[in-house]
């Protein structure tokens, strides 16, 4: 931006969020360079793509890339563009492919990307070298838990360095696994909003004090279906619940927060499970990782873990964002608890849910009221007086605190400010 | 449906009911598969109590909606039980904008003494596969 440069920091310091950052569309084009441009990006989970040849059209930032198993089993993510004359190679949302081919004028590429014949080759001079003209990997690549990250920034901190802290989080959430593995390869919810793409992250993660005032239905209702009691979760102020972890990256961790066991008989099913989980853990983990619900994360910039599912956020443009919920399955565990998770997923979220809608309802209504500028300031300032401040940079809160977005937001203002910076998290 | 008459609507199911919204795809297995909607009575059910609670963001206030049904094929069934194939198309107003909504919808009837009774209905969205707004009504 050639204009008077922004003072991002002073938009995002004590507490105060300034309306500009959800509405200014000069801010979001930054944000595609500063942000999306540079970081760790989030691009699908490998068991997407089972088989060589299977692939998933994904976006980072603005940009079109795809996520392919290549003929030797290895998870490519290559820029989505023909090196011909640039037209989108993969038009489909996910397929499985022997080659990949352009429709335009027939160029052909392995599933590993490399050109394996332009079409009329005599019509090319001898120096046509098809070497030159493989498909364009991403920068950098890398996995974790098979999460598949992507950054086309050349250099910056690893994926390691980058996820850090947000990595034994994400553990918990995967060890309801009784294999320790999982699978996405379940289908996309796909919904379309009328708001700013980080109002997502921002309602994701503060449940517990939104919860009462707009999912209290869903919520009794619920408790009613399962026999679970979850008010232990919501009602009570429980220390080191909200965390903010370096990277931008927020935390719900209910490991203080156990609830009662359902009023009800366990299945069959749930039983097989629970020895399961025995089994590989042994008893004393797998009872804490089943005696209360798994994490909440979120891992900046677009990849959210809640309850059922993985959650990925997807910019449009300042007032468009599309969410993209796919239910995890847990490998290894009985057909009926993952036919269960899928339809307690659904009752809860995606476009017909009994809970997230209402989130999504409030996101469109929040760009539509930081539209007014009379006081241009929000405030999310919620338990700053007692923030607990780690040495490794975290810091941790009561349940309905807010430190873990005035991390996310302290963490936005570095990126924003000096997008030339090689940060550290 | 387009009357928000939610309990009238409960009515109309039998007790062993799937209500099924494929998403994706129209076939998929929804043992494995993630779907928009797939109830069975009891979450229908809760489906409508949250609706009537008053307290649906989405409702507030109560979207107009109009839909209309045609193409109308009915299979013969065995003994008191029917098929039927429609299309409907569905337009809704809500927040200054209108949302237009497509599908093609089985109804599993089965004769009762009130009438009909659904216990199967399938809604297989034209969108099904696309980035949708919030689907907060009856479809």
């Amino acid at each position: 931006m050639d204009r008077s440069p922004i003072d991002f920091e002073a938009l995002t310091r004590n507490g105060r969020i300034h309306g500009s950052l959800y509405r200014d569309p000069a801010i979001f084009e930054r944000e595609v360079e500063a942000i999306w441009n540079k970081v760790w990006v989030y691009i699908g989970h490998e068991s997407e793509i089972p088989k060589p040849g299977d692939f998933v059209r994904r976006q980072i930032g603005l940009q079109p890339v795809i996520m392919i198993r290549d003929d030797g089993g290895a998870v490519r993510v290559l820029y989505n563009r023909c090196r011909h004359r640039g037209n989108l190679l993969c038009h489909r949302d996910r397929g499985s492919s022997e080659t990949l081919k352009c429709p335009y004028h027939g160029w052909t590429y392995s599933r590993g990307g490399a050109l394996l014949a332009p079409t009329f080759e005599e019509g090319y001079d001898s120096n046509l070298r098809k070497d030159d003209f493989a498909l364009t990997p991403v920068e950098r690549q890398g996995a974790y838990r098979g999460l598949v990250f992507a950054s086309i920034a050349s250099t910056g901190p690893s994926l390691d360095a980058h996820l850090g802290a947000a990595k034994e989080y994400v553990d918990l959430f995967m060890d309801l696994s009784p294999t320790g593995e999982i699978e996405l390869n379940t289908g996309t919810q796909k919904l379309s909003y009328r708001g700013n793409w980080k109002f997502l992250p921002e309602n994701s993660l503060e449940g517990d004090y939104h919860g009462p005032f707009i999912h209290r239905i869903a919520f009794e209702l619920h408790g009613k279906r399962t026999g679970l009691d979850m008010s232990s979760l919501y009602e009570n102020q429980i220390p080191d619940v909200i965390h903010s972890l370096p990277g931008g990256h927020m935390v719900e961790d209910y490991r203080g927060a156990t609830m009662a066991p359902p009023k009800r008989a366990p299945s069959e099913a749930r039983l097989a499970y629970v020895a399961l989980m025995e089994k590989r853990y042994g008893p004393a983990k797998a009872n804490q990782l089943l005696s209360t619900i798994p994490p909440l994360g979120y891992i900046f910039p677009n990849l959210l873990y809640i309850m059922t599912h993985i959650r990925r956020v997807q910019p449009v443009s300042v007032d468009e964002t599309h969410v993209y919920y796919q239910p995890m399955l847990l490998k290894g565990a009985p057909d009926e608890i993952n036919t269960l998770r899928l339809r307690e997923h659904e009752f809860g979220f995606g476009p017909a849910g009994l809970i997230s809608p209402d989130d999504i309802e409030i996101m469109e209504r929040n760009q539509r009221g930081v539209a007014a500028r009379g006081n241009d300031w929000q405030f999310i300032g919620r338990g700053m007086h007692r923030d607990k401040v780690l040495p490794d940079g975290r810091s941790s809160g009561f349940t309905m605190d807010e430190c873990h977005l005035r991390g996310m937001w302290q963490y936005y203002g570095r990126l924003m400010s000096d997008p030339d910076a090689t940060l550290s998290p | 449906m387009d009357e928000n008459r939610y309990r009238e609507w409960l009515a109309l199911w039998d007790k062993d009911a799937v209500y099924w919204v494929p998403c994706n795809d129209d076939d998929i297995d929804p043992t494995r598969q993630v779907s928009i909607i797939y109830d069975d009575w009891g979450r229908i059910e809760q489906r409508v109590e949250r609706l009537v609670s008053g307290s649906v963001l989405a409702q507030d206030p109560k979207p107009r909606m109009r839909r209309t049904v045609s193409n109308i094929e009915i299979e013969d069934g065995t003994g008191n039980e029917i098929a039927t194939r429609s299309n409907f198309t569905l337009v809704l107003a809500k927040g200054g904008t209108q949302q237009l909504w497509a599908g093609r919808t089985i109804h599993k009837l089965r004769r009762a003494p009130s009438g009909f009774k659904i216990f199967y209905k399938k809604v297989m969205l034209v969108n099904a596969d696309q980035e949708m707004p919030l689907l907060q009504f009856l479809i």
